[in-house]
């Protein structure tokens, strides 16, 4: 009777020591599944985090468009603007929290690099906000389009009813061409 | 003989008992399965640079004077179309003032840009690219480069008129 009591025992707990291992072994490969994934999404979320930074100062009011160009643009830089900021860079530095701000040409492309200056704008490819510091080290860039107030001689007037003399005139248009904007900051600070 | 059989049937629960529990336990591991599977993975595959991208390429200033008539000029234009109206103008068969058709305008204008912002080679990460424009009936456009592949990023951009859309897929 004690022999069989024992072996009833003996059996109780090596069943409860199969069940404990086989939820153990669950747990650990539902775990395993879950966290394979998490360094990637980690990666993942401070690159989108660095993008958003750059969109971030794209819309600010002292860089976005506004409605300048007809409505409202999304990462729409106005370069009349930027050029303006570059001439006054010194009373914003520390403005942003960002070691410096670059907006790059890529199309119409350049063959080489120009700096902008109240000089040779618009015939430049990089408006540097803080031009004596080169962009280096960690840096973060997103699309933009860079905006300006362009103009051409065109013909006005001259209707078919109308008696008017065709004339040519200045006419204003807006210009927008493909930008990226990088974003310098100090390592470890945006993730 | 009556005691063999109650050590048998006692045998037999056990057995049922731990059966029962091996299928409750795969039950819920099967339902945290197919929970996990059935997570949207779009999230993955859309990229917000490639969103960025296509925003601000509908946007670029193409130079095709737009075509208009007023009451004080036959033909007369005081602005360039930004590329998502040159779609626009494009799928209803208008004409930049020059009299050239906005399509054929459109097409190496697109390439022309696509070409020079993603580089497709066999030593590049970028192994080729799609983008199409199209309504609900019909493709307007389709300019292709390099292979596709099973890894890729997509954007699609509508553009709010006749059902025109924009997909860029770039694949890697």
């Amino acid at each position: 009777m004690v022999k069989k009591g024992q072996l009833k025992i003996q059996q109780m707990t090596f069943m409860l020591i199969a069940v404990t291992l086989f939820f153990i072994l669950v747990g650990l490969f539902l775990l395993s599944i879950s966290f394979s994934g998490i360094k990637e999404s980690a990666t993942e979320l401070c690159e989108e985090n660095a993008l958003l930074l750059a969109s971030k100062i794209a819309n600010s009011p002292e860089f976005s468009c506004g409605e300048s160009f007809g409505t409202t643009k999304t990462n729409c830089i106005d370069a009349d603007k930027v050029i303006a900021l570059i001439e006054n860079s010194d009373e914003y530095k520390n403005f942003w929290g960002v070691s410096n701000i670059e907006i790059r040409k890529i199309y119409p492309e350049f063959s080489t690099e120009v700096l902008c200056k109240r000089e040779n704008y618009p015939n430049c490819n990089v408006m540097r906000i803080f031009p004596e510091e080169e962009i280096e080290g960690v840096y973060v860039s997103n699309y933009a389009l860079l905006c300006r107030k362009e103009y051409f001689k065109g013909l006005v007037g001259g209707g078919c009813d109308s008696e008017e003399i065709e004339t040519v005139e200045e006419i204003i248009y807006d210009e927008c061409e493909l930008a990226k904007i990088m974003i310098n900051y100090e390592y470890g600070k945006e993730c | 003989m009556a005691k063999n059989v109650k050590i048998k049937k006692s045998g037999q629960e056990e057995m049922v008992g731990f059966a029962l529990i091996i299928i409750v336990v795969a039950v819920i591991l099967l339902i945290f399965l197919g929970i996990w599977l059935r997570e949207d993975k779009t999230d993955s595959v859309e990229s917000y640079e490639l969103n960025s991208f296509m925003q601000v390429l509908l946007e670029y200033t193409v130079d095709c004077l737009e075509n208009y008539e007023t009451d004080a000029c036959v033909k007369c234009s005081k602005r360039y179309y930004s590329l998502k109206e040159l779609i626009i103008a494009c799928n209803e068969g208008e004409k930049c003032i020059e009299e050239v058709d906005t399509c054929d305008v459109l097409e190496p204008k697109l390439k022309s840009i696509i070409d020079s912002i993603w580089k497709v080679s066999e030593n590049t990460p970028l192994k080729g690219y799609n983008l199409k424009i199209d309504t609900k009936e019909e493709s307007i456009l389709e300019i292709k480069k390099g292979n596709t592949t099973n890894n890729y990023k997509t954007s699609v951009q509508r553009l709010g008129r006749d059902n025109l859309q924009v997909e860029f897929n770039i694949y890697y």
